[in-house]
């Protein structure tokens, strides 16, 4: 977690490091230098703030999440214990707890992942994971 | 404080939630943002809230809740997220 700190904190620099605000792999020296083809389809992230950035990435996850989670099988199991239970706010702690540690470790994963595997096969990596969740949430709503 | 239902809550939705769709996603968008931290905010951020409407709501909350229509919403906001990275990734 140092580096992201370190790249965070490096890329909050204005104006000259602006092309860091894309969600993307490059290196952050590399990417300011040279605009690629490839970063048109992310125009509007570019030309917005660092913090700007940051949000999407918080937003665009949480409600994706919040949706998906929604009356999914952790949200019924914590439900059912803390109507059985005389404490249902222990129940809802220890369920916080354990959905922290959880998203922790994904991230970790996920961070581990991404400097181990090449910028291109970490993208496609990453897109038949997502389509992946896709068909398991359409499955979902269909069964 | 009844330590032995907060182990057990613990423990219960810990395995109910490893390898999950959520999970997954945290993998997923960890990996390939800038921000690994917003991720873990936001996701932790939306599990906890889910679990807490699902303790505020109580037993009624299943039948009131849309459910396949946000995981409708839910499922095309990964797609579009899959679709955008293959797409850059392509044209370069």
């Amino acid at each position: 977690m140092e580096t992201a700190n370190f790249k965070s904190i490096e890329s909050q620099k204005p104006s000259q490091d602006r092309v860091n605000t894309v969600i993307g792999h490059g290196e952050p020296s590399e990417s300011s230098l040279t605009i690629k083809p490839s970063q048109n389809c992310q125009t509007s992230v570019l030309q917005s703030t660092v913090k700007w950035s940051f949000w999407t990435v918080f937003s665009s996850t949480f409600i994706t999440i919040f949706l998906a989670e929604m009356g999914d099988k952790t949200q019924l199991v914590t439900l059912l214990m803390s109507a059985e239970s005389q404490s249902p706010w222990i129940v809802f702690l220890g369920a916080a707890m354990a959905l922290v540690s959880t998203s922790l470790l994904g991230v970790i994963v996920g961070y581990w992942l991404s400097k181990k595997l090449s910028p291109k096969t970490l993208d496609l990596t990453v897109a038949i994971l997502l389509l992946f969740i896709t068909g398991w949430l359409i499955s979902d709503v269909i069964s | 404080m009844d330590l032995q239902l907060l182990g057990l809550s613990f423990i219960t939705v810990f395995l109910a939630e490893i390898g999950d769709k959520s999970q997954l996603a945290a993998i997923a968008l960890g990996g390939s943002s800038k921000y690994p931290r917003a991720v873990f905010f936001g996701s932790t951020v939306a599990l906890v809230l889910a679990s807490f409407l699902g303790v505020i709501a109580g037993g009624g909350v299943a039948q009131f809740l849309p459910e396949k229509i946000l995981k409708t919403i839910a499922a095309i906001g990964f797609a579009v997220m899959a679709l955008r990275l293959v797409w850059c990734s392509d044209s370069e």
